[in-house]
């Protein structure tokens, strides 16, 4: 099924979380030692770390990527109740076939939080280079880098408020241009008698505000992951949950009501407690068909929608490595040359003309 | 058990201080010095200093300090500089015994000696330490740190002539009381001011904290050596050792953050207990003796005591586990190691360090992750594999429909992929140019219907639908019924994997490009499939007593008979293609056998629109598109090409969402070139626009910097090419222009290539070791 390859991440605390790239070629882990690391994959499989940096002056909770259209660029949130954006720069290269010497920098740093920032999110990209914050105190914010080739300049546009602590929140992916912006925040509040810990909000074009759509009221227990899935095609989305289980909701907008108010049918699709245990983590693949999630028991679960539309366990993965098989060697798909990292890694040009139109950058 | 309460003072307050019995607490600020008496769970007022009249107005307590010998005494710091001693025992204006005027700034802080009766030290803003026999109205020694400003001063408690001294320019001072010229030991510990300093109950070890956000703890047996940094959010004002808690600090922030923290050195990164009641700024920390609880003051005006029990755990909140799954399927997984107790782990690991054997078992500091990366194996990674070699193979223009529907059919096939290779194959019998014929002909039967008011009504329509649904449901139920369990999901797969390809059997037997609706062929194909069946479809046979092959011209435009505008049931197959239909109740199956029935259908069988196989199409790429096999969608959509405009019942907006879902995908594969042919062929405008967005480049006449608007190797203002030659050729290039991003020099493609093949330099001769990728 699965070989398991160890990574000495030489983090000097715990990870608290680790992300893949746009591409799944590299990624990035942040810890408690207040370094976040960025490692490459070689086509052989191995990771090699390639810039670890000291980016907070308290514990990072969360580290993200950027869709690569906005150049590679980081976002992370601290219990120094900070959260930073982060763009790597190349720098000159002596030769031809020779790779620059990278490096991390800190393009701006949002400090609007009176608590710990608990997570940050890159939103849509069809939306420009926007950055959702949540913090401990109870508060969304969305930042903007209104030019996308500055980074240094993000306004806050939103602070939404939410009446319990904030640990998670996900943003929904849909390409549809029929779904307005939503996002979900979870809270991680213990007391049951405070009601739902899922919030579901949605950007309303004609007031310009974020409204609170739903509260899942079903989910009483401390939330500590929300996820939407990818939706490439469906009508409806699907929101997984880490609580004292897995849940998955089906959120059907029923947009019949002529208001222009979304309508949320929230359906509980499935509820798989075979953690046994407090689930930490959700996490979809990229087509939004496999649910992985990992609970203090230490496993990996995974879980497959079938043919008809229920949800089924399809494979655990033990986290302790035990049986790591010492071969693992694996050949990766060759995909065509990245072009565009080619690029970039020379980083000064000769002037031969300007680009008249800065602020259209090549889409890909 | 000890509990959380606070009492509110009159002012901010600056500093506390408690007796030796820990039963008392004097706090001291700008308006407020009082002593309580600490209850179970109040504060009890025993004396306000304050409310004595003698007290100047410009009194202000930058620190206070109780004799940790004689309960009596207590020793305060002033803004002004004054250093007073008060007596308890003494009543009125004598409880202030004396009143040292000797600093010249601002006194920081007061120290009580720890064994020594009557010794009190002072550090002031003037860059001195006066010493004082508080029997004497004079200082009895001045310390000179040569420094701006001393911050703290503190006597230690492991060596009775020893005191320790930071200050504002970073530097800690180890001091003998007996040699006032000079320090013993001086070391620079902090980049920025240090504001407090705290000596270790039990070990030789001084904790300094300083604005640069740092604790540090150093190790003063020998020479001064770092032991631990604990790295905080805010500039850190006080820091005070936890009792009988050997790695314990406390620490409160000087701006920002109003959160006593409490560390674990060992862990210097996150607090291992938070105490948050505080609202604005706390200014003191004084543990009551026992690791379990401690007041503090703070400038939000309130004294507080805190049990250790109702501490905020922010590690315990932390999230101790990560995953992220990849376009690969590979997942990355990060999880904290679980640590056990037994010696045998321990040594094996080797990361733990001993603790002291009074400690009880906290595995608090002991925090680290594996990090582990599952790599699917090549032959269980199918699915992305699969989507890989569908994108790179299948042919989604350039051909006519019917060729792309059987190479992609055939590409599937190599993948294992019946179902989908099925689908393109229905595709292609629907849509394929030998139907497009019928199609035209139903579309110009439409419109003529539309004229003439012959449309089947709405309510007609529905009944008609949902019957043949059921009808289409029993086949493959009853066909398949033996091999099946009667679970649903095993039903599914099976009809889905072997149902189907099975039907097709019937039709692959059919000679190419005769395939219509009519009635003869369905009547020879439904032979082999089962009597039930036929005899239900044959109940038909009355509707349409001619049997007209109606794909012939001139009888279908012309005549406009009713029986010709009525639906041919023959629609019915096709519908095998969706598996939502199976899901359909059956219960109306029976009905149909019996030839009343089928009259009586006859009658709701009004005039009705000729066939269109959209419905069925666009239920079954819903399908797919819902359970993440966009692909599928996506390339049918483009093969079908101009015949979408028969799948009306698929929105844009769903047609659009399904491209840039598919290119998204694409894109995380780093497909580009079926990126863009994708984009090329879409037909959404805002999707094809795609393509056409920032991939020009307007470039500015290397001359006179003006853009070339018109074309790209004539300046129109200064009429020149110059710039545009090859360096090769030196002739003008008007096609592709390549070019060196190192020294700007280049041409024409192919005399770029040529040379670069055979050369390392610059074709001008400018001598720059080119680089064209």
């Amino acid at each position: 099924m699965f070989e398991a390859q160890e990574i000495n991440a030489e983090h000097k605390d715990l990870i608290h979380d680790v992300a893949y790239d746009f591409y799944g070629q590299r990624m990035a882990t942040c810890s408690s030692d207040q370094y976040v690391k960025v490692w490459d994959q070689s086509p052989d499989g191995k990771w090699t770390l390639t810039s670890s940096w000291k980016a907070h002056s308290g514990s990072v909770w969360k580290v993200t990527w950027a869709h690569p259209e906005f150049g590679q660029v980081l976002a992370t949130c601290s219990f120094d109740r900070t959260a930073a954006v982060w763009e790597e720069i190349v720098g000159e290269t002596s030769g031809p076939a020779e790779r620059g010497n990278r490096h991390w920098v800190r393009r701006t740093n949002l400090v609007d939080s009176r608590t710990s920032v608990t997570d940050v999110k890159f939103g849509p990209k069809s939306q420009g280079l926007q950055l959702a914050t949540c913090s401990a105190e109870g508060i969304i914010r969305i930042y903007e880098a209104p030019d996308v080739m500055n980074l240094t300049q993000w306004t806050l546009q939103h602070e939404v408020p939410c009446k319990l602590p904030c640990s998670c929140l996900s943003w929904n992916p849909s390409l549809s241009k029929i779904h307005p912006q939503m996002l979900a925040v979870g809270s991680d509040d213990a007391n049951p008698a405070n009601g739902g810990k899922v919030f579901i909000y949605e950007y309303s074009e004609n007031s310009r505000r974020w409204m609170k759509l739903e509260t899942i009221n079903t989910v009483t227990d401390p939330v500590h992951d929300i996820a939407f899935s990818p939706n490439l095609g469906r009508s409806f989305h699907i929101l997984a949950v880490a609580t004292k289980d897995v849940r998955i909701f089906n959120l059907v907008p029923d947009s019949s009501d002529a208001s222009g108010v979304t309508k949320l049918d929230v359906q509980t699709v499935a509820q798989f407690d075979d953690h046994g245990c407090t689930v930490w983590r959700v996490c979809w693949n990229v087509t939004g068909t496999v649910l992985a999630s990992s609970g203090d028991d230490g496993t990996v679960r995974m879980f497959k929608m079938n043919y008809i539309n229920s949800w089924k366990p399809v494979a655990v993965l033990k986290g302790d490595g035990s049986q790591v098989p010492s071969d693992t060697n694996k050949t990766v798909q060759s995909s065509n040359t990245p072009i565009l990292s080619s690029i970039s890694q020379t980083a000064r040009y000769i002037k031969l003309g300007s680009i008249t139109n800065p602020r259209e950058v090549a889409w890909h | 058990m000890s509990t959380t309460f606070c009492s509110t003072q009159e002012g901010p307050v600056n500093a506390l201080a408690l007796n030796k019995d820990y039963t008392q607490v004097a706090v001291g600020g700008r308006n407020v010095f009082k002593i309580y008496l600490i209850e179970d769970d109040q504060f009890k007022e025993v004396y306000n200093l304050r409310a004595s009249k003698h007290l100047g107005t410009s009194f202000s307590c930058n620190d206070v300090a109780w004799s940790s010998t004689d309960d009596n005494y207590l020793a305060t710091a002033a803004t002004n500089g004054h250093v007073c001693v008060w007596n308890l025992g003494k009543m009125g204006k004598a409880m202030q015994e004396q009143d040292y005027q000797e600093h010249k700034r601002t006194v920081n802080k007061v120290n009580f000696h720890t064994s020594e009766p009557n010794r009190l030290i002072s550090g002031s803003q003037d860059g001195t330490m006066r010493y004082f026999d508080i029997r004497i109205p004079s200082a009895v020694a001045i310390f000179y740190s040569n420094t701006e400003s001393v911050r703290d001063v503190q006597f230690s408690p492991h060596n009775p002539y020893n005191f320790a001294s930071v200050s504002e320019n970073g530097s800690v001072q180890l001091w003998d009381v007996r040699k006032t010229d000079r320090h013993q030991q001086q070391y620079t510990a902090h980049s920025g001011p240090i504001f407090a300093c705290d000596w270790h109950p039990d070990v030789s070890w001084l904790a300094t904290a300083s604005r640069d956000k740092t604790i540090k703890v150093w190790d003063l047996t020998n020479k001064p050596t770092l032991e631990y940094t604990i790295h905080t959010i805010a500039s850190i004002g006080h820091v005070k050792w936890r009792p009988q808690r050997k790695y314990h600090i406390s620490s409160c922030a000087l701006v920002i953050d109003s959160t006593i923290n409490v560390w674990d050195v060992r862990r210097p990164y996150i607090p291992y207990a938070a105490f948050n009641e505080h609202k604005d700024i706390a200014s003191g920390i004084a543990w009551k003796g026992d690791p379990e609880s401690f007041l503090s003051t703070g400038r939000d005006c309130t004294l507080y005591h805190h049990s250790f029990s109702d501490a905020d755990r922010p590690a315990s909140r932390a999230n101790s586990q990560a995953i992220s799954l990849n376009n690969k399927g590979e997942i990355l997984y990060a999880q904290k190691i679980i640590i056990s107790n037994n010696i045998a782990t321990k040594s094996a690991i080797g990361l733990i360090r001993k603790s002291s054997t009074s400690v009880p078992p906290d595995h608090f500091h002991q925090a680290a992750s594996l990090l582990q990366n599952y790599l699917k194996n090549t032959q269980q990674n199918q699915e992305s594999k699969t989507f890989l070699c569908f994108a790179k193979n299948y042919i989604l223009s350039g051909r006519s429909l019917s060729e792309m529907c059987d190479h992609n059919a055939a590409v599937a096939i190599e993948y294992g992929k019946l179902p989908i290779a099925t689908i393109w194959r229905i595709i292609k019998i629907m849509y394929g140019e030998e139907f497009l014929q019928n199609s035209e002909i139903h579309a110009s039967r439409n419109r003529e219907n539309s004229m003439t008011g012959l449309v089947t009504p709405l309510v007609g329509m529905d009944h008609l639908t949902s019957d043949q649904r059921s009808r289409d449901g029993d086949t493959p139920v009853a066909q398949f019924s033996d091999e099946t369990e009667n679970e649903d999901q095993v039903d599914h797969v099976a009809m889905y994997n072997n149902g189907f390809p099975t039907y097709l059997n019937y039709r692959t037997g059919l000679p190419k490009g005769d395939f219509s609706f009519g009635e003869n062929e369905l009547d020879m194909e439904f032979d082999g499939i089962g009597s039930d069946f036929r005899n239900g479809y044959r109940s038909y046979q009355p509707i349409h007593p001619t049997q007209q092959d109606w794909t012939l011209p001139s009888e279908a435009f012309p005549i406009r008979h009713e029986i010709m505008d009525r639906s041919p049931p023959a629609d019915q197959f096709p519908n095998h293609n969706s598996p939502d239909i199976h899901e359909d109740p059956l219960p109306v199956v029976t009905s149909i056998h019996e030839p009343p029935q089928g009259l009586l259908t006859v009658r709701i069988f009004p005039s009705r629109a000729a066939w269109d196989p959209g419905n069925i199409l666009v239920e079954a790429l819903k399908h797919h598109a819902s359970l993440g096999d966009i692909q599928t969608a996506v390339c049918i959509l483009i093969v079908l090409g101009e015949q979408r405009k028969y799948l009306t019942d698929l929105d844009e907006s769903i047609q659009e969402q399904w491209l840039l879902g598919y290119i998204e995908l694409l894109t995380r594969y780093q497909l580009w070139n079926i990126v863009t042919q994708v984009i090329k062929l879409s037909w959404i405008p805002s999707v094809s626009h795609l393509s056409q967005q920032s991939t020009r480049i307007n470039t500015n006449c290397s001359k006179c910097n003006k853009p070339l608007q018109r074309i790209g190797w004539l300046c129109d203002k200064c009429h020149s090419s110059e710039y545009a030659l090859c360096s090769v050729c030196h002739q003008v290039v008007k096609g592709l222009y390549v070019w060196c991003q190192g020294c700007s020099h280049g041409g024409h493609l192919g005399h770029i290539q040529q040379w670069i093949s055979k050369n390392n330099t610059c074709p001008t001769g400018c001598g720059h070791f080119c680089e064209y990728r």
